[in-house]
């Protein structure tokens, strides 16, 4: 192997044409060739073959086969040539260690804490000013890329908060019409026992915080509780309607997912369970807290109402919330 | 050598085979004005099976029914659902058909039966023809074995049958839940829909309408099967732990319209992409992308590559 | 000519020597050091395709109504973002193709990255000195998620939508600062003030890519310099590198292989639906959809996140939601921070500060081999606890009878894992010789009665001939043939 060592620098050694480690791979060099022909042309037609399939805007299907065709053709002509007709060796290639010599290493080090660290360790002041404005620098930059992005949560709980800056409201209050994404007000007939109906405060559809899940468990007057068993509020149901939020207590999907027969709402992204007939109370998964309560009212044209709001925060868990 | 050569020859293979079952079995193209076809080409009868007596349902509503008439006014027909009263002469023969097979578990006079305390079969009076119907024309009545949920097979009665049974559990309370609809998908909003798909059922069926297990050992079934009158039946009278959705929730425009999207899209979707790869998103995905994606690249690698 | 052009260039930017090494370089022949290039084509189709697709997409949240071809869609108030995405799939020439390409691509892209760094890990590739490159690499695969996640939730459609819904809360559990991050990141309370959609698509298709562009410059750069491991055996040392030179041999082979992979990508992309939207409908936050899971490499997140039980903790006016901080936020940072830190944990445990570019076969590391069977048994539990759902409906399984199997089968199945690789490759290693033909022992005994055993000679046959590797010739003279012996052709017995 040192007969090589010198190529790098001197003149390069030459090998003959008919040296063992220039020889394919193969026994049959010519059917080689003449195979990654073949395949290169059968990718060359597969290739013409996608641009017919483009201009004629022919389906997704032909236009993949064709590519994939073409594709597959090359790739197999390729590596044919590759892999079979061109010369195996084996090779090899020295390897050198990495690390410099002492010398250079201390010339280096030297460099850095010599001649750098004599002159900073001479202007203490100015290094420790420049430290800190660069602190401050980095600061006033930070300030503007974050502080921008968003607003800053609302602290408290202001019932009469915007959605939009606070974790702790919804557009619910007293009084509040339930009604449909699409605007359509809810009236106490409108649910067979056993039905169910994603509701929002009237003004609000759509609103993601405000989504209600209202579910009819039974067929009252509208002066009537349905018993729930605690924690749920019996006296916040009316003509057998219970009203839950929609958001998942784990992550705030919304629980869409009512089993009718066993009472329960799914949560169908990670399988919370929540026990309809015991105020939401989670029955098995992740989520943490039982769905909170919306308060219920029939007004005297038989309107569903909302009779108050949640009494916490919708929703997942966050740091803030008590 | 030749061992050498097996090796692209079998990927060349494999792709082509590959290619011919996307081929034979993807639809045409992304060209959905098929989509906009396929509701109007679904046929409405009910409940149709091969190799049972059918009769179309609009020949069940021209039957002359004195009785029905005298007892219920005219059939109602809104937002392009039509409930159909059934014809009095089907009472008779219904009856003895649940007395053969329905009666040993709901009893002779279909009002349920308790043992031990325990209600083994409910009381079907005052479901209504429709919810009958359904349960039967499906096939989860009569049920084989008693599991968590009865499951969907090919159905024992024909549509006469069904219907005989039907009409007789509706003559017990008459005017009383939820009658047969007859429902004709054309004309009806597809866009609506989707929508209301989206909102009211995607949660336990699915977005694809694939079905899905639920707690407890129950499961929302597929829908790639129902017919238009079975998902007017489902949506009103809520079988098993499905919901009900009554008039005031959603209307029987709204109903026709999630049929239409139902039968339409749904049970023919538009999958121009290639395999539908069983509507159960990035699960089926995920397979197909380790297993044929890296998988087949990694044998490409054992190709190139030595092997010692 | 060539010659001529070649010295114009090299007077001005001497690219001759450098050069000359470089397409010299040696690569090992072994498939499984082509893993790492399944990663790499799988991002140049990702960049190619994700060009496409940028000239067309939207990245808008504003409301407006489709009137594109997808019928059931006509009329229906989307977000452009959606209704763009929509349009390139059915409006645009190849647009679905490319699109699903981009989408397999990037699945393809972080299996590749798995099976390469399982590669890596096995064989004991990241000690020294690639620990800087292990650790590179590590890095992208945290991006690749990254980006994947942002990518797949650009389009606005309800199943996407939901993940963000998710990445939001997961945000929002972080003790302290989680609320001010998720307001600060989506704009306020969810679902934010429309802004998403424009700062995701910025993060996807300039920030994260650029930096994994940097990272990979750095990855193969490092790979260069550092030059390949290989597996030990036929006159490979810790010394040097035996394989194909770079030019013509690897090139040939390589960019084969970059055809190979986009085949496998465009015919999945064309024959293999992936993210139907049009099916899922715009994303609102009222709306869900059963059976909705992450794209693959998100799976063992919202695995980890199902199974977890209620553990949140609320006390001194405060909450924190341990049932989603600690799967989705301290796991998920365990991971990797195990992965990064794993070379210096090694060879700290092993007091091992030796330059190593010779492979480890497994079974000779068996607390490494089994500590990664451990891990990657962890991870696959997750990621199949991911799918409770469909593989309750898919087997007719109770599904809480499902998910209570992986709350036990998580955290014992790679207890079990880890003993049990542990116990195979001492075994492997107790057998000597394993998967070789048996060597004959020869018993005698000595004059004083005494029996020794010896193992005879290899059987003629097994002893393999090959030739000796030598350095990358200058090719060819084809005026001296006797120059063949001078070349010092040898042929050597192993």
């Amino acid at each position: 192997m040192s007969d090589h060592n010198i190529r790098l620098d001197g003149p390069l050694p030459p090998a003959a044409l008919d040296d063992p480690h220039l020889q394919p791979a193969t026994g049959h060099p010519e059917r080689m060739e003449a195979l990654a022909a073949v395949a290169i042309v059968i990718g060359m037609i597969g290739f013409v073959g996608f641009i017919w399939a483009y201009w004629v805007d022919a389906s997704t299907q032909w236009q993949a086969a064709t590519l994939t065709v073409g594709m597959l053709g090359l790739g197999i002509g390729t590596i044919s040539w590759g892999k079979y007709l061109m010369p195996q060796g084996p090779f090899v290639e020295e390897r050198h260690d990495f690390h410099s010599t002492d010398d250079e290493r201390s010339a280096f080090n030297a460099a850095i804490t010599g001649r750098g660290g004599l002159e900073v360790k001479r202007r203490g002041l100015l290094l420790g000013l420049f430290a800190v404005g660069g602190g401050i620098m980095t600061l006033a930059l930070l300030i503007p890329g974050v502080r921008s992005l968003g607003p800053k949560p609302a602290k408290s709980e202001d019932p009469h908060g915007s959605t939009d800056v606070s974790l702790f409201t919804t557009n619910w209050r007293q009084g509040s019409k339930l009604v449909t994404v699409g605007g359509r007000q809810v009236m106490v007939d409108d649910l067979d026992v056993g039905g169910v109906l994603t509701v929002f405060p009237q003004g609000y559809e759509g609103s993601s915080p405000d989504q209600v899940i209202l579910i009819r468990l039974a067929q009252q007057a509208p002066n009537e509780h349905y018993t729930l068993e605690p924690p749920g509020n019996t006296e916040w149901t009316a003509a057998g309607y219970v009203a839950y939020s929609k958001l998942c207590t784990h992550l705030g999907c919304p629980v869409g997912l009512y089993q009718e027969k066993t009472q329960q709402l799914v949560c169908p992204c990670h399988q919370s369970i929540f026990n309809v007939n015991a105020g939401a109370i989670p029955q098995f998964g992740p989520a943490p807290r039982p769905l909170p309560q919306l308060p219920l009212a029939v007004d005297a044209t038989g309107q569903m109402r909302a009779n108050g709001t949640f009494d916490q925060a919708v929703g997942p868990g966050f740091w803030e919330r008590p | 050598m030749t061992a050498r050569l097996a090796a692209p020859a079998a990927l060349v293979g494999a792709v082509a085979v590959f290619g011919l079952v996307a081929f034979s079995s993807g639809p045409a193209r992304a060209d959905t004005s098929s989509t906009t076809t396929a509701p109007t080409t679904v046929s409405t009868v009910p409940g149709a099976q091969p190799g049972t007596v059918q009769q179309t349902p609009t020949a069940v509503t021209a039957v002359p029914s004195p009785s029905a008439a005298a007892k219920n006014a005219a059939p109602s027909n809104q937002g392009g659902i039509i409930y159909t009263d059934l014809p009095a002469s089907f009472i008779a023969p219904g009856q003895a058909l649940f007395a053969a097979n329905c009666a040993s578990c709901h009893g002779p006079l279909a009002n349920g039966v308790v043992k031990n305390g325990v209600a083994i079969a409910p009381n079907l009076e005052g479901l209504g023809a429709g919810t009958v119907d359904f349960w039967v024309s499906t096939g989860r009545m009569p049920l084989e074995n008693i599991s968590a949920q009865a499951i969907r097979k090919p159905p024992r009665f024909n549509r006469i049958q069904t219907l005989e049974i039907a009409a007789w559990v509706q003559s017990l309370a008459p005017g009383q839940g939820t009658k047969v609809p007859l429902v004709k998908t054309a004309g009806a909003d597809l866009e609506s829909g989707n929508t209301l798909f989206t909102l009211n059922c995607a949660a336990c069926h699915t977005i694809s309408g694939a079905g899905d297990a639920l707690a407890f050992g129950a499961y929302a079934p597929s829908l790639h099967l129902a017919t238009p009158t079975q998902v007017i039946e489902a949506i009103r009278s809520g079988p098993g732990n499905m919901p009900r959705f009554s008039p005031g929730n959603i209307t029987d425009t709204e109903a026709r319209d999630i049929t239409a999207y139902v039968t339409g899209v749904l049970q023919h979707p538009n999958n121009a992409g290639g395999a539908g790869l069983g509507g159960i998103g990035p699960v089926g995905e995920g397979f197909v992308g380790l297993l044929i994606g890296v998988g087949v690249l990694m044998l490409v690698c054992f190709w190139i590559g030595d092997r010692q | 000519m060539i010659d001529k052009s070649l010295n114009w260039v090299d007077d001005r930017l001497g690219i001759a020597k450098g050069g000359r090494t470089f397409l010299d370089k040696i690569f090992p022949d072994h498939w499984s050091f082509m893993l790492g290039e399944i990663a790499l084509y799988s991002f140049v189709i990702l960049l190619g395709t994700g060009v496409f697709l940028t000239l067309y997409f939207v990245p808008s949240g504003h409301e407006i109504v489709y009137h594109g071809s997808y019928v059931p869609l006509r009329g229906q108030r989307v977000s452009e973002a959606y209704a763009s995405t929509v349009g390139l799939s059915f409006d645009v020439r190849s647009g679905l193709l490319m699109r699903q390409a981009h989408h397999w691509a990037a699945d393809i892209f972080l299996g590749a990255i798995a099976v390469h760094m399982a590669r890596v890990f096995f064989t004991g590739a990241f000690r020294k000195p690639r620990e800087f490159n292990w650790i590179v690499g590590t890095l992208m695969l945290i991006l690749g998620i990254v980006n994947g996640f942002l990518g797949y939730s650009l389009p606005d459609d309800l199943v996407s939508g939901t993940g963000i819904r998710i990445a939001y809360s997961i945000t929002e559990s972080i003790p302290l600062v989680g609320t001010y991050l998720s307001f600060f990141l989506f704009g306020g309370n969810y679902p934010g003030s429309g802004i998403i959609i424009p700062r995701f698509y910025v993060l996807h298709v300039l920030i994260v890519p650029a930096i994994i562009v940097g990272l990979l410059a750095a990855h193969l750069g490092l790979l260069v310099k550092q030059k390949h491991t290989q597996f030990p055996g036929k006159g490979k040392t810790e010394h040097n590198v035996v394989g194909s030179p770079m030019f013509p041999t690897f090139i040939a082979k390589t960019t084969g292989f970059l055809f190979m992979a986009s085949a496998v990508t465009f015919g999945l992309g064309g024959f293999a639906q992936i993210n139907p939207i049009w099916q899922f409908g715009q994303y609102e936050p009222y709306q869900i959809s059963y059976a909705v899971q992450p794209d693959w490499y998100m799976g063992w997140l919202d695995g980890a996140l199902r199974i977890m039980p209620s553990w949140e903790w609320v006390g001194w006016g405060h909450t924190i939601p341990l049932e989603v901080f600690l799967p989705a936020v301290v796991f998920p940072g365990l991971v990797f921070n195990i992965l990064i830190v794993w070379p210096f944990i090694e060879s700290i445990y092993t007091k091992d500060t030796n330059y190593h570019n010779l492979l480890d076969r497994p079974r000779d590391r068996p607390k490494r081999t089994a500590a990664g069977a451990s891990m990657l048994t962890l991870l696959f539990a997750v990621f199949f606890a991911s799918s409770t759902d469909v593989m309750a409906n898919f087997f007719q399984l109770p599904l809480l009878d499902v998910l209570w199997f992986f709350r036990f089968f998580v955290p014992l199945a790679p207890i079990v894992a880890y003993f049990l690789t542990y116990k195979i490759c001492n075994e492997m290693r107790a057998a000597e010789g394993i998967g070789k033909r048996k060597r004959a022992l020869v018993v005698s005994r000595s004059a004083e009665g005494e029996y020794s055993t010896v193992k005879s000679e290899p059987r003629p046959g097994d002893a393999h001939e090959e030739l000796e590797a030598i350095p990358v010739p200058t090719y060819i003279d084809t005026t001296h043939p006797d120059l063949a012996t001078a070349a010092g052709v040898r042929r050597v017995i192993r």
